[in-house]
């Protein structure tokens, strides 16, 4: 059950890094400049979950 | 805009979430790692690791010490824990005070002064809680972690769609899979909330506990306040610990643990062992949602408008003026009433008396102050110096 | 300290009204108006830490949100919505009542799931439209019925994200909910879809089935239920065996149930493309609750967030019974899922105190909450409403007009079952 339950965490950090992903690129892409500065401050909480930071 | 300055605004915003993130994260990181120093004190005879009672937790977050107090005198075994919920600072306080201090003149006393760690080394999102409070004492300030209720996401993650309490099957709150106070008796093969409280049953299981006190504080705001709340096998000394210490040294009420209230120790220690269970309630106006400014300050003095405010609208369930609830009084309160409750066990259990002796009661403490109790890891020795 | 409180309030309020004066969006005008508060309270420092750790807040309930759309975008994707709502329309074309019955639990279908009225719209609301149009019921009423669906189906459970963020701020479990929310939310939609839509005809069944687009050749209700099945599944083993089940939690199981849809689709999916789409589309909704998060760590740092507490728990019973149905509808178009931390925390404090059953107290105003997304300045489901079913009228004299009637009728039942929380406590469960 450990086992499982640590194979299950490790896929939430890895739908965690795909949002960081899809808002890399939408970063990446937008055109719009407001739209740009809050998927920056997204990033915010899922890259330090993902760095297991907080 | 230009796709240049369209670029520009994307880096300049990128770098500054960049910098946010690192100054934040190294508080986070600090934070999570900070240790804070116990001097073992002149009646601690051992110190074990929660993990001697059950190996899988040994390496983990959760692995903290049971420091036990022994006599070396025949009697009974009694259990004291702090920080079940690391946002109710005066259980943790308290603990380490009977470490840094307790002598035993018969039976044995065993401590865990961070009985949840993982949850004492978070802080939670939304209430702005101070990352560290800091208790003055003779030699300087000592510094502690403010934690949270429930257990890091970095150690329990993610929470079920809704929480079942094992093996009551009550149905809670998902996140209170990581509430300490919730998971009791705890699961082997659960989540490491579960697993924790499982070591902490293993414990009083293998030592043979007679009595078990869990030390929390509440928000005015909430009923359960000022009071002992005890399994029925407890009753009549929490009854009697409730009168004596309301008409020597301060009002403190009894209530019943719930039949039908699963997880908490107060009911699922005395269930699942031949311990008594217990658990101690202290006002924390920090706690109060209608509290005004977060900070150390109103942590430690518990002095705050709006909730003195509140109650003249009779919205809470204790007193409160301008004199707050000073850490000290919560501390004190916790003191006097562990000793009031050992010493009516002795009285109700002759052979099993647990004897302590060397802790200050209610007044000493809030004359002196709780850091005056605190010893100073600079002048003890490196052996006796031990990391929460 | 309540001057101090009232100025940081003053404040935000400020930095808000002036932010969204030069064009800003309700995000970054929020963002701003924290990060403004939070300067103000640290005396000209920014308090970082409580920037970032705020963000946090509901970092978990974006999880379920983005994972549930993702669901519910494969399905559609594959064809399986449209499936669903073409063998409504070829099984109940005579019968009209029980046509109209049945589209209305498809609209509430997505929006249970995933807590957002916004996903309703975007994944059944212009199939059912389309098909609302073919019973003669008026484009003004059709627009007005997929959005009254639409907010109850954001309202109903298992996912009511109003009462998900209230109860987690007031240390309140999310368990007991289901079956108030199920009821309030269920009479909300059906008596929008039967008043406004019961006059008309019976479905033109051919121009419909003309214009509907086409499922996948070998979909069926296999392919098409199988994944709920398992969704339902996963929910239940949890439940039922929860000690010798892993902990897989809600965001996960959608993963799976997605995984299944993946499988059982009759035509290749472009996952990557969906997945990234999903979060794309999701961005106004997560980022909003990511800022919102961010403006309660600061007004709990500098007390704004208790003297809005004081002021809601010291106000008579009475006042807010006869307020409640006006203000939680401004305060969602003003702030969206920041009303419900905000107002709602308090609010269950006060009926805590006042021995109401908070459970069905907490699940009124649930209901209630997203029927301001119709309202500006953000009117997030209405806009998705007008624009998804292409609507040529005006939004406030035909759209919001029409809708004012249902909308009205679905306050009125929540404000009694806010005044009679006692005696329908019997509700509670689930």
């Amino acid at each position: 059950m450990a086992i499982l339950n640590s194979i299950i965490s490790v896929c939430y950090y890895l739908i965690s890094a795909f949002v960081v992903f899809v808002l890399a690129k939408s970063i990446i892409k937008t055109k719009n400049v407001q739209d740009a500065i809050l998927y920056s401050v997204m990033l915010m909480p899922f890259i330090l979950r993902i760095l297991r930071i907080k | 805009m230009t796709d240049r300055n369209l670029l520009i605004v994307k880096l300049v915003s990128l770098a500054l979430v960049a910098v946010a993130l690192v100054i934040a994260g190294i508080q986070f990181h600090d934070h999570r790692n900070y240790q804070e120093e116990v001097v073992k004190g002149p009646g601690v005879t051992q110190v074990k690791k929660l993990s001697d009672y059950f190996e899988p937790l040994k390496g983990s977050i959760n692995d903290c010490n049971i420091y036990i107090i022994d006599s070396g005198v025949p009697g009974g075994t009694a259990f004291l824990i702090g920080s079940s919920h690391p946002e109710e600072p005066a259980g943790n306080l308290t603990a380490q005070l009977f470490v840094e201090n307790a002598k035993l003149a018969k039976g044995r006393l065993i401590v865990a002064i961070r009985a949840n760690q993982s949850a004492s080394r978070v802080s939670r999102p939304g209430d702005a809680y101070p990352l560290y409070y800091t208790i003055e004492t003779p030699w300087g300030e000592k510094k502690f972690r403010m934690g949270d209720r429930w257990s890091s996401p970095l150690d329990s993650w993610p929470d079920p769609e809704v929480y079942v309490n094992y093996p009551s099957g009550q149905l809670l709150a998902y996140m209170d899979v990581r509430n300490f106070n919730r998971t009791w008796p705890g699961r082997a093969n659960g989540m490491i909330t579960e697993q924790t409280n499982y070591a902490f049953m293993n414990v009083i299981k293998e030592e043979g506990v007679d009595i078990f006190i869990d030390l929390h504080e509440a928000e005015l705001e909430y009923p359960v306040i000022s009071t002992i709340v005890a399994h029925q096998k407890g009753a009549d000394i929490a009854g009697m610990a409730s009168m004596l210490l309301t008409s020597t040294e301060f009002r403190i009420g009894m209530e019943y643990s719930p039949k039908s209230l699963h997880g908490l120790s107060h009911r699922e220690v005395g269930d699942h062992s031949d311990a008594v269970s217990i658990l101690l309630e202290a006002p924390e106006p920090f706690l109060d949602r209608v509290r005004g400014i977060t900070d150390e300050k109103l942590l430690l003095t518990g002095q705050d408008e709006f909730v003195v405010m509140a109650g003249k609208y009779g919205l809470l369930y204790e007193k409160i003026d301008e004199k707050g609830w000073p850490i000290d009084v919560r501390v004190g309160r916790h003191c006097s009433t562990v000793l009031m409750i050992f010493e009516l066990w002795g009285d109700f259990n002759p052979g099993k008396e647990v004897v302590i002796q060397q802790v200050p009661r209610y007044d000493e403490v809030v004359q002196n102050g709780t850091g005056y109790y605190f010893r100073d890891p600079s002048k003890a020795k490196t052996e006796d110096i031990y990391y929460e | 300290m309540y001057f101090h409180a009232g100025l940081i309030l003053a404040v935000i309020a400020v930095t808000f009204a002036v932010a969204k004066y030069f064009k800003l969006s309700v995000e970054l005008s929020m963002l701003l108006a924290a990060i403004a508060a939070g300067i103000v309270h640290a005396g000209g420092a920014i308090p970082v830490r409580h920037l970032v750790e705020g963000s946090f807040t509901y970092l978990d309930v974006c999880l379920i949100f983005i994972t549930a759309t993702f669901f519910m975008n494969l399905l559609k994707e594959s064809g399986g919505v449209a499936f669903m709502v073409r063998k409504i329309v070829i099984t109940f074309h005579k019968t009209r009542l029980l046509c109209l019955f049945f589209l209305t639990v498809l609209l509430l279908i997505p929006g249970a799931l995933t807590g957002s009225g916004a996903a309703t719209v975007l994944t059944v609301g212009t199939l059912v439209g389309t098909v609302l149009s073919y019973m003669g019921i008026s484009e003004k009423r059709v627009a007005a019925i997929i959005f009254i669906c639409a907010a109850m189906s954001a309202a109903a459970p298992p996912v009511n994200l109003w009462a998900m963020m209230a109860a987690a701020g007031s240390n309140m479990p999310y368990v007991g909910f289901f079956q108030p929310l199920l009821v309030l939310s269920a009479i909300g939609a059906f008596f929008a879809m039967f008043f406004l839509g019961a006059k008309g005809k019976n479905v033109e069944l051919e121009k419909a089935l003309k214009e509907l687009p086409e499922p996948p050749e070998k979909m069926n209700w296999l392919r098409v239920g199988i994944p709920f099945a398992v969704l339902i599944f996963l929910i239940m083993a949890g439940r039922i065996w929860p000690f010798s089940t892993p902990t897989i939690g809600l965001p996960l199981m959608f993963v799976l149930a997605s995984v299944s849809a993946i499988l059982l689709s009759p035509k290749k999916l472009q996952i990557l493309r969906i997945a990234t789409e999903t979060i794309h589309s999701l961005i106004p909704l997560v980022g909003i609750m990511i800022v919102v998060g961010i403006l309660i760590q600061v007004m709990a740092l500098s007390g704004a967030r208790g003297l809005i507490s004081l002021g809601v728990v010291t106000l008579p019973l009475w006042v807010l019974f006869s307020t409640l149905f006006l203000i939680l509808p401004v305060s969602e178009g003003l702030l969206q899922y920041a009303v419900a931390p905000l107002l709602g925390v308090p609010l269950i404090l006060l009926f805590n105190m006042k021995g109401m059953n908070a459970i069905i107290a907490l699940s009124a105003m649930a209901v209630m909450w997203p029927i301001g997304d119709i309202l500006p300045p953000t009117a997030v489901v209405g806009r998705a409403t007008v624009m998804e079913l292409k609507f040529k009228g005006h939004y406030y004299k035909d759209f919001l007009k029409t809708a004012l009637i249902p909308m009205g009728f679905v306050l009125l039942v929540a404000t009694l079952f806010l005044i009679f929380s006692n005696e329908l406590s019997f509700l509670v469960g689930g």
